[in-house]
């Protein structure tokens, strides 16, 4: 039981951000959040729900009445696994693992996303790594993310990186791709192309 | 200019209608009043506030008294709203009624142009063609059809029976069909009826024999509409009646035969029971069924199949009501007025795969639930799992194929308040703990919040959430061997596993299969969901677009008992209205045949959906019977040698309007 601070649970309107809703709703088919019936379907349906901070259904509560703080640091969207249920079920049509996914673009933005969480710092070193060799090297992956995330724990899992290497699992060789010159050329148009649309980098 | 200049007495009143603010915000009134004043041989031209009002139609009465005007030009709202308002009008100061044009400038200016210096154009265009029309406008009559006094009910449930017997009481003849062997409907399935209670069977039963004894109506039951021709106050209508394989006037229901049956033991699934309980070939509905009369299902019968059979059925029947050779009937009947009370289908709750239904055995459909804690219903009104046990704990799924995009959009109305029924008789029959799980409890109706109120009290539970899955993966050991309910209680925040005996789906109200078909028959229109579609959502609720077509309870959209039954009445009094006047007015707008002109091509003849075009075979040209012509056009806009033309739409009336559209701009 936590001790009691004499937490707030009371929100001025002024500390609320009226078009954080249309910001993160600007994705196709994102206007439909605002039918949203708040049934609670996404959330039952969400077998990562359990483990959430707020479920699906407060995320999509909070994002339309401009809760914008709470919702990108909030764990719920870097617990999504994508596995796209609550989007099948919404009685209303509702893309919410799009909505999960420009969430997490926003928080990334803004920087605000939970730093020292496993998730958003794998998808940030497999990104980089990708971006800059054109492949993954797994076993730089692993060990950058323990080292951010959880350095300590890193023991335990030496045992279990030499037998996956002992299989043939993982390597130690840097991947890369031949002419990574070309990626670079590739990803630079994509990414001129993306600041002129406005939908931000990667 | 109008070509017929020659008409030297033509006197032309242009009214131009502010319609409070609803024209004059966007239309400079004024401005179109200036522009008419100057239109050929428009005598008078005014600017009034509101020109359906009685002041507004004075202007024009007095006027035409005056001798200023002899034809009239009201610039307002659509047709459909004053024709007739304004039609009377000039017929009250002394004019043809059909001395009248109307120009829409609110519909069609008004209320979709934003930009005002445009909407004034158009306003103004739209005039300069009304009165270029007006000016060759022809005196017309309108003629008079006797309406026949028999109304034809199509459907035996609640509404059709409300809707028969009212008719029936007040002196009409009334044919009342009905698909199922039985009438009673859905209401016949039910064991109580919210929110008072009351056992429906009780009050749904006096009504049914009262329909059976009434000399006023035909009742014929496992029968349906082949064919509707003719139109208001003169349908024709031709009804199949299926064969029961028993002489229903014979037949007086001992059920005799069904104990004689080859089939020692019921074994065909009852579909009044929704199949939980069993029937023999040969069979009785349910005990209060009306007719009283026993019927062989030939899918099942042995004689009707293999035709090697003892026979046992007819062997016992004293009155030889047995017929095994009976075939369908047709029945050719001459109704004035219809109407329609064709019901709902249950939604199937199969469609939803992750509730479960038809894969695991104690997740069951209200309407079941409502025959098993029905005392005539299978189980003698013991609610009991397919194991013979009382289910200690029951939860109860709202909305389930409503307010749903991959179902239905809408709202069911009636499972909100069926499902507090149901968890009423649950508890008081079995005393298990009740879980509602629901996204909003709608209870709008007299004694329907109250009735909400007492469950709270009775210790039913309430959870916010709609129902993710039900499956019965046991996670703990107080799961195992049960079915568990997973949702998330919106309003704790929490996801909920909640582990039940047995599930009830609260399936909501859809057309019924066939609706699409019947629309057809009728010529009727559906909603996008496939209801029938009423006149007008508030003010014509039981009217359809079809004059003399009529609608009551649930195929116009899900709707209660109570509702259900006040809607047959108003559908009977609709109906009444229309026979107790004897005849219906119709528009003069039937089409005509130039004889000179025609060239005897047939082309016409089978377009016509009434059959109103015929052929002389000595002159060699069609000729056109105006009684039954109801102005569709059809046949005008196919004549190819312009022979057929259309009163109050002839040509050069359409010529002249689109020139006065397209000199203006």
């Amino acid at each position: 039981m936590p001790e009691w601070h004499g937490w707030q649970k009371l929100k001025y309107e002024a500390e609320l951000d009226p078009k954080f809703a249309d910001e993160i709703t600007a994705i196709p088919g994102g206007e439909k959040l605002a039918n949203c019936i708040q049934c609670g379907t996404c959330s039952g349906m969400c077998p990562l729900s359990t483990y959430m901070d707020y479920t699906p259904r407060q995320i999509v509560a909070m994002v339309r009445a401009g809760f914008k703080g709470e919702v990108l640091s909030s764990y719920t969207s870097w617990l999504c696994a994508s596995c796209y249920a609550c989007t099948v079920e919404c009685p209303k049509g509702i893309k919410i693992t799009d909505i999960m996914y420009s969430i997490k673009r926003r928080a990334i933005q803004e920087k605000v996303y939970p730093k020292k969480f496993p998730i958003p710092v794998l998808a940030k070193e497999f990104f980089g790594n990708v971006l800059r060799n054109g492949r993954s090297t797994e076993m730089l992956v692993v060990i950058k993310l323990y080292l951010k995330t959880a350095p300590l724990s890193m023991i335990n899992q030496a045992i279990m990186g030499m037998k996956l290497f002992f299989q043939g699992r993982i390597g130690l060789k840097m991947e890369s791709i031949k002419r990574k010159k070309e990626l670079q050329t590739v990803l630079n148009a994509m990414d001129k192309e993306a600041v002129s649309t406005g939908k931000g980098t990667l | 200019m109008p070509e017929n200049k020659s008409n030297g007495g033509l006197k032309i009143g242009v009214y131009v209608c502010d319609c409070g603010i609803n024209i004059a915000s966007k239309v400079n009134v004024a401005e179109v009043v200036e522009f008419a004043k100057n239109l050929p041989d428009v005598t008078v031209a005014k600017e009034y506030k509101f020109m359906c009002s009685d002041p507004g139609q004075d202007l024009i009465k007095q006027d035409i008294k005056d001798g200023k005007i002899n034809r009239v030009v009201v610039a307002s709202c659509s047709p459909l709203m004053h024709e007739n308002t304004f039609r009377r009008a000039t017929s009250e100061g002394g004019l043809n009624q059909y001395y009248f044009q109307m120009a829409n400038i609110r519909e069609h200016v008004s209320w979709v142009t934003a930009d005002k210096a445009a909407a004034t154009e158009k306003a103004k265009a739209l005039v300069a063609a009304a009165v270029r029309r007006v000016a060759i406008h022809q005196p017309l009559e309108r003629t008079r059809v006797p309406v026949n006094s028999t109304v034809l009910v199509v459907g035996g449930g609640i509404a059709g029976i409300h809707a028969a017997l009212t008719l029936a009481d007040a002196g009409k003849k009334v044919y009342l069909v009905e698909r199922e062997p039985t009438i009673g409907g859905h209401m016949a399935q039910f064991d109580k009826t919210f929110p008072t209670l009351d056992c429906a069977a009780c009050i749904l039963t006096p009504k049914m024999s009262a329909v059976r004894s009434h000399p006023n109506i035909t009742l014929w039951t496992y029968s349906e509409i082949a064919e509707v021709s003719g139109f208001v106050g003169n349908f024709k209508v031709k009804v199949k009646r299926k064969p029961r394989y028993v002489i229903e006037e014979l037949c007086v229901g001992c059920n005799l035969c069904v104990e004689a049956c080859v089939f020692k033991k019921p074994a065909f699934p009852n579909a009044f029971d929704e199949g939980l309980g069993k029937r023999k070939p040969i069979y009785m509905p349910f005990p209060q069924a009306t007719p009283s009369v026993v019927l062989i299902d030939p899918n099942t019968c042995s004689e009707l199949k293999t035709g090697k059979c003892k026979k046992l059925c007819a062997s016992v029947c004293e009155r030889n009501a047995i017929d095994f050779t009976q075939k369908e009937e047709f029945k050719e009947i001459d109704v004035g007025a219809i109407i329609l009370a064709t019901g709902y289908k249950a939604f199937d709750g199969k469609r939803i795969p992750r509730y479960g239904y038809g894969k695991y055995p104690n997740v069951y459909s209200s309407l079941e639930v409502e025959r098993l804690v029905n005392a005539s219903g299978p189980t003698g009104g013991e609610l009991v799992l397919k194991n013979g046990q009382k289910p200690k704990s029951v939860g109860i799924v709202h909305c389930v194929g409503s307010r749903d995009e991959n179902t239905n959009k809408y709202c069911s109305r009636v499972c909100c308040m069926y499902s507090l029924k149901l968890a009423h008789l649950i508890k008081e029959r079995t005393g298990a703990e009740v879980y509602n799980f629901y996204i909003d409890i709608r209870t709008p109706g007299k004694g329907y919040e109250e009735f909400y109120d007492k469950l709270l009290h009775e210790g039913v539970h309430f959870i916010r959430g709609r129902v993710a899955e039900i499956n019965d993966w046991a996670m703990t050991p107080d799961e195992q061997g049960k079915l568990i309910i997973r949702a998330e209680d919106t309003l704790v925040g929490m996801v909920r596993r909640i582990p039940v005996d047995m599930v009830v789906l609260a399936n909501g109200l859809e057309p019924q299969e066939d609706a699409e078909e019947v629309r057809r028959k009728f010529n009727i229109s559906c909603s996008s969901e496939g209801w029938f579609l009423e006149r007008h959502p508030k003010l014509a609720p039981v009217s359809t677009f079809t004059d003399g077509i009529f609608l009551a309870g649930a195929c116009q959209g899900p709707k209660d008992i109570p509702d259900t039954v006040a809607q047959a009445g108003a559908a009977s009094a609709e109906a009444m209205a229309l026979i107790d006047k004897g005849y219906v007015e119709l528009e003069p707008n039937t089409a005509y045949i130039r004889d000179e002109l025609c060239s005897g091509c047939h082309t016409c003849i089978p377009l016509c959906p009434y059959n109103a075009i015929s052929f002389n075979h000595e002159k060699k040209i069609a000729v056109l019977n105006g009684a039954l012509c109801k102005g569709c056009g059809t046949c005008v806009a196919a004549c190819p040698s312009g022979a057929l033309q259309q009163n109050l739409f002839t040509d050069e009336q359409i010529f002249q309007e689109i020139k006065g559209v397209m000199s203006y701009v």
